[in-house]
Formats: structure tokens, C-alpha cells, sequence
């Protein structure tokens, strides 16, 4: 029994470790591509720790731009979704039970749709729309941020109205009855029992319904016009000749979703001490003295401040360090592989002509081997020449010649 | 009737009630059904230029559902091979896909579940969370980077000395599928981890005392609970991964298209919005019939997923 309680933990941690190596593995070695100077993001070879590739990706200016427009869509979405997710789930609440089944399947099936039949429904429902109304194709149905936060909306809106039916679930009605009661108005018992009620989880909707724009693009790449979103802009470079800038983009993204991650563990421990401790959660997170205890029962906060530690000193060390050293080692180092290589190659081809040379008389001369002599001659050119000009060589050679121009 | 109206207003107030009904009428009508309808009655149009739109020409036809299935007029085989095999090869691939991940999760889901919430556990939920905040293209960037030519995998594989010449990942699509699996894998873990959480224990450890195996308790007592979980998630990630458009534009083969991939084209290179149209509703229509199919098969409703 206790044997077999072995093998079952043992195959726990591995599949752990399989899993979370499946899961995380990309991102870091996406993020150390980063460091890394080839042009093309590698892990390996490894040559030189370089910053050069954050600075690049601050010179980029369609990145910029599409950080912008991201920013601009992400806020209108946020607005447009919170908002109707949330009026959504209060009529959900009240509807005719009859109709309830129908209602939500039609307001649920926006997640299930395809993002990308979602694009195109909007763009052309807009289109039809701009048309019938004889406006120009300058016209505001036209405009890539407006289709854009719709046809976003259209699905981020079911996100946050799940959101808040969870919350919804918990809502004791009598609280808002018993206003009404007192004598409130409708207006005034929504936005003093029901808003407040609401509060965290339109917090928390909101988070993830500019989230979900920030990184949509099935849907965007059909509505953006004229307005390209980070992700669209992603996507051509990805498409289109990478290079590790993407990678350097990616590990800024990683970090601050890890802060992002940390600061909500940290605010969730706080709270739970608090809860725990039957004292409110300003009194916990309180003065300085009370800094230590923090930290003790709170790993998340170690770690972030860790992290900060490390950010600093990173930069602090970006600011002094120059790869120019290590890249012109590289570069002589690469030249000397190269002059050996053609060397090789040279000789490769001296000995096959001395080899050909050898055979000619004997093709034209032994007639009896008429069988063998027609396949032996192909054999050894395609071996040799084959191995000069595989593609695999080619591959090799081109990048690094380039490179030493 | 008039009494429920009459009710809701009553308890909203006018104003307010006026903007439920405005906020969920843009939303279900002009957002989600209308535009729905208007690609639908686009698909059964001609192509036309703009001006032409609403003239005489502007009668409807079947021809762009037509080409799917019998290729342009004139072409040498009776039936359109090259896009009917792609549609085929995407349901199969996404299938394939969701089959993965839930293999994949539903031993992690049943082991998060199952414990008691440490410390640990809450790790892995935040490590789990991580990923999926990362751009989508990001997340296909990154499998570029291990997959290629010269990625991570066949460099190590060739320094190890196991093969001799790189192998195609992309090619063989190893990369694509292995992606997709990664995108989607947090929609397949938290449906099946929301409904084991709530299943009891105290049933395990009686299938246990009793005797059972531990594969008979999963395939007796947390399966059939957990089913509407698993339904509920392996919808999520064969809609998602049938209707994806940026791993396979990214992880894709040269050889192997998406068929999202297609209707992209008639967008945008093919300038031919009404077959572009007509192919989104095929995927559709064609997405929505096997998910119900799904759901009647293993007698799930609608209501349980996104719960």
C-alpha cells in the first residue's frame, strides 16, 4: 500500500512537472530570446547578453501606435461591455421565466461564435448600414476603433455578465425592497444597495474585459481600418520577418502580468489575515511596524519585492554593460568557422574532379558494365555535391555570411 | 403580458428600467442578432460593386454556397477537393486538439480539485492563470521559437546527436497543434475544476472502502459528475480551436491551411465578401450542429456551460 502511495506521488510531480514545463516553458524561453544578440530569436547557440533589442522596440514606431489605439479601443470596449454585461444580468433576474432559457442562450452564444464570424458579421452589418444610409466610406460606420469596440463588445459583454451573475447570486433582494420600503427611490436603491453590491465585480469585469480587447484579434483583424491594435501589428511582424523585439515586447508583457499576478495574491492574503484576524483590512495593512508580519505569512509579497530588486539591478547593469566586446569575439569567431568550412568545401571539390578525371576513361571504356556504370556515376555526384548544397548547409552558411558583411 | 411589464417597471422605476431594456436591446439586437442576419442574408448575394449594391443585379443566389461544395464552374473535378478538404481537416484537427487538452487537464483539474487549497494549489492556479494573459500571438510566437528550423528543439536533438538533419515541425504540424492546445488549455481546466471542487469526498473514499479500483471510481463516480464540466469546456476549446485564426496563420505549414484562413482571404486578398460570408456561415452553422450533437449525445444543456 504505502509502495504504491510512492509510485502515485511520483507520477504526480512528473505529470506536474510535464504540465507546467508544457505551460510555462514557452514563455521563459521566449523571454531569454530577448538577451540573446542574433537576429533571429534564439535560445541557441547562445552568443551575447544584449539590451539592444529593448531599445529597438522603443524606436518602433507602428508599436507604439498600436499601443495607442489598443489603449483607446481597450477604454471604449471596457465602457461599452461593463455596461450592458451588467444590464444583462439584472434582466436575467427578472425575466419571464419562459423566455429565461431563450435569453441567455442568445446572450451566452457570443462566446461560443467563432471570433472570427463575429468580425465579419460587424463589418458587414456596418458596411450594409453605411450604404442603405448613403454615407461616405469616411463615415463613422466605417471607422475601424468604432467597428472595432463593437464587434469586441459583442462577446467581452458575455464575459462580464457571467461575472456579475456569480455576483448576482449572492445579492440578498430584500436589501433593495427594504430601501424601497424606507421610502427610496428606484434610481436611489440602485445606486446605494445595488452599485455598491456590484462594486467588486464590476472592478474585476472591467480588468478583464480590457484584457480580453488588449489581446483579441480574431475579431479585430477584421474591423480595424485604419487603426491598427498592438496585437494586429503583433501579428504582421510575427507573420512577416521576426525578430527578437517581439521577444523583448513579450518579457515586458510576462512581467508585468507576474506584478499584476503578485500585487492581486498580496491584496487577497492581506485580506484573508484581515478576515482572519476579525479587524478591518486597513488595520492590517497598516504602519510600518507591521511590515515584517506581512511578509512572513506572505510569500507573494517576498517575491515581488525580490523582483523589484532584480528589475532595478537589471537595469542598473543595462546602463553600464555594452555587448560590443562579445559581439566582435562572435563575429571573429563565426569567420574563422566560415574560412573553414570553404576550405573544406574546396577540397571536397579538388577531390572530386581528380575523382571524375579518374573514372571518365572508365565509363566510355568498359561497355560490359553498361547496368552498373549508368547508376554509379549518379550515386557519388549526388552524395558529395548533395552534402555541399543540402539546405541544411546553405542555412548554415547564409545567416553567418551575412552577418560578417 | 401587460402584468409582467407592468411589474418590471414597477420595480426598476421608468427610468431605469427604460435603460435595461435600451442596454440589453443595442446589445442582443443591433450586436448580436441583427448583424447574424445580415451576414446570412449577405452570403445569398452576388458580388458586387458598391454602387451596384441594391440594383437590379442585387438578386440572391446560392452560387457561393455552390463553389464550397462543386469548386468554380469549369473546374476539372466535380467537387471543390481543395476547400471541402480543409474544412474536414479543421473540424478533425480541432477535435484532435480538444481531445489533447483533455487528456491534458482533467487530471490536473481533478488533483486541484480534489485538494484541500494550500498553499500550493493557489501556485498553480496563479501559474496557471499567467499564460493565458499573454497575447495570443505572443503565446504562437513563442512555439515558433521552440519549433523551428533552428528552434530550441531540434538544436538540442541535434546537439544531443539523436537525428542528423532538423526536422520540419512546422511542416508536420506539430507545432500548430501543440499551440492551440497551449491557448486553450484554461478554458478546459476551470469548467471540469468548478464542478469536482463541489463533488464530495466522502462518495470517493465509499467507492474506495468498497473496493473499486481507482480507474472505476473516475469512470463511475467523478466523470459522470464532473460531465458537465468536461462538456462545457471541450465546447469551449473545439469552438475556439475550429474557429482560430492566429496560430494557424502563424504555426501553420506552408501546405496546410485553416479554414478560417480561407474566409480571411476572401476578405482580404479576394475582395469577395459574400463568399467570404457564405464560408463563415458554413463554419458556423456547421460548429453550432456538432456542439448541439455533443450536448444531446451526453445530455448536457445550454445553461451549464460558462458557469
Amino acid at each position: 500500500m504505502r509502495s504504491d502511495n510512492y509510485l502515485l506521488k511520483f507520477f504526480l510531480i512528473a505529470y506536474l512537472i510535464v504540465f507546467f514545463g508544457y505551460l510555462l516553458g514557452p514563455l521563459i524561453v521566449m523571454s531569454v530570446t530577448a538577451f540573446n544578440s542574433p537576429g533571429f530569436p534564439r535560445m541557441t547557440p547562445w552568443e551575447c547578453l544584449t539590451f539592444e533589442w529593448f531599445d529597438v522596440l522603443a524606436k518602433d514606431d507602428r508599436i507604439i501606435e498600436g499601443i495607442k489605439n489598443s489603449f483607446i479601443i481597450g477604454i471604449g470596449t471596457v465602457i461599452l461591455s461593463v455596461v450592458m454585461g451588467l444590464a444583462g444580468a439584472l434582466v436575467l433576474t427578472q425575466i419571464w421565466p419562459k423566455l429565461r432559457a431563450t435569453y441567455y442562450t442568445i446572450v451566452i452564444a457570443p462566446i461560443l461564435i467563432p471570433g472570427v464570424v463575429l468580425g465579419i458579421s460587424t463589418l458587414v452589418f456596418w458596411d450594409r448600414i453605411n450604404i442603405m444610409l448613403g454615407f461616405t466610406s469616411e463615415s463613422l460606420f466605417n471607422n475601424g476603433i468604432f467597428l472595432t469596440i463593437l464587434g469586441q463588445s459583442t462577446f467581452i459583454a458575455s464575459y462580464c455578465m457571467l461575472v456579475f451573475i456569480a455576483r448576482l447570486q449572492r445579492f440578498d433582494t430584500d436589501l433593495t425592497e427594504a430601501a424601497l420600503d424606507l421610502g427610496a427611490t428606484n434610481v436611489q436603491a440602485f445606486r446605494k444597495i445595488t452599485l455598491p453590491f456590484m462594486k467588486p465585480a464590476i472592478g474585476s469585469a472591467a480588468v478583464l474585459a480590457f484584457l480580453a480587447s488588449f489581446e483579441n484579434y480574431n475579431t479585430t483583424t477584421f474591423t480595424f481600418g485604419k487603426f491598427p491594435t498592438l496585437t494586429i501589428e503583433l501579428a504582421q511582424k510575427v507573420r512577416y520577418g521576426i525578430n527578437p523585439s517581439i521577444s523583448a515586447l513579450a518579457f515586458i508583457i510576462i512581467v508585468l502580468t507576474l506584478i499584476g499576478a503578485l500585487a492581486y495574491e498580496i491584496y487577497r492574503r492581506r485580506q484573508q489575515l484581515a478576515l482572519a484576524n476579525g479587524a478591518p483590512v486597513a488595520a492590517v495593512s497598516g504602519g510600518s511596524f507591521q511590515l515584517p508580519k506581512i511578509f512572513r505569512g506572505n510569500p507573494a509579497a517576498v517575491i515581488m519585492v525580490l523582483l523589484a530588486l532584480g528589475g532595478f539591478s537589471t537595469i542598473w547593469f543595462a546602463q553600464s554593460y555594452s555587448p560590443a566586446q562579445c559581439k566582435v569575439d562572435v563575429r571573429t569567431q563565426k569567420q574563422i568557422i566560415q574560412q573553414q568550412r570553404i576550405q573544406e568545401i574546396r577540397q571536397q571539390r579538388l577531390e572530386q574532379q581528380q575523382q571524375k578525371s579518374r573514372q571518365g576513361p572508365d565509363i566510355f571504356g568498359g561497355k560490359k558494365t553498361a547496368p552498373a556504370t549508368g547508376t554509379v556515376p549518379q550515386s557519388p555526384g549526388k552524395g558529395s555535391f548533395g552534402n555541399i548544397f543540402a539546405p541544411k548547409n546553405l542555412e548554415k552558411t547564409g545567416p553567418k555570411g551575412e552577418k560578417t558583411d | 403580458m401587460t402584468q409582467i411589464v407592468r411589474d418590471y417597471f414597477e420595480k426598476n422605476g421608468m427610468g431605469l428600467g427604460i435603460f435595461l431594456l435600451v442596454a440589453v436591446g443595442f446589445w442582443v439586437i443591433i450586436l448580436i442578432v441583427l448583424p447574424q442576419l445580415s451576414m446570412l442574408d449577405f452570403s445569398f448575394r452576388h458580388h458586387l460593386p458598391p454602387p451596384e449594391m441594391g440594383g437590379p443585379k442585387d438578386t440572391y443566389t446560392i452560387e457561393h454556397y455552390k463553389y464550397l461544395v462543386l469548386g468554380a464552374p469549369g473546374a476539372d473535378t466535380s467537387y471543390n477537393v481543395v476547400d471541402l478538404g480543409v474544412f474536414g481537416r479543421t473540424l478533425i484537427a480541432a477535435l484532435f486538439v480538444t481531445i489533447l487538452d483533455l487528456v491534458l487537464c482533467y487530471p490536473l483539474a481533478y488533483y486541484l480539485g480534489q485538494s484541500k487549497g494550500g498553499g500550493f494549489v493557489r501556485v498553480l492556479v496563479l501559474l496557471l492563470i499567467i499564460p493565458y494573459w499573454i497575447n495570443e500571438i505572443l503565446r504562437a510566437f513563442a512555439f515558433r521559437i521552440i519549433f523551428g528550423e533552428s528552434g530550441l528543439i531540434n538544436e538540442v536533438l541535434l546537439t544531443i546527436g539523436l537525428i542528423g538533419n532538423p526536422i520540419d515541425f512546422i511542416r508536420a504540424n506539430v507545432a500548430l497543434y501543440a499551440g492551440l492546445g497551449y491557448a486553450y488549455i484554461l478554458l478546459m481546466i476551470f469548467p471540469i475544476y468548478n464542478v469536482i471542487e463541489s463533488l464530495d469526498r466522502n462518495q470517493i473514499e465509499a467507492a474506495r472502502d468498497m473496493g473499486a479500483p481507482w480507474w472505476r471510481i473516475h469512470w463511475r463516480v467523478v466523470i459522470p459528475y464532473a460531465k458537465p464540466g468536461i462538456s462545457s469546456g471541450c465546447t469551449m476549446v473545439f469552438m475556439l480551436s475550429a474557429g482560430a485564426l492566429a496560430a494557424p496563420q502563424i504555426l501553420g505549414g506552408p501546405s496546410s491551411l485553416w479554414f478560417t484562413q480561407i474566409i480571411y482571404q476572401w476578405f482580404n486578398q479576394g475582395g469577395n465578401w459574400p463568399r467570404g460570408a457564405a464560408f463563415a456561415i458554413v463554419l458556423l452553422v456547421t460548429c453550432i450542429i456538432i456542439v448541439l450533437s455533443m450536448m444531446r449525445l451526453f445530455k448536457v444543456k445550454i445553461g451549464d456551460i460558462g458557469k
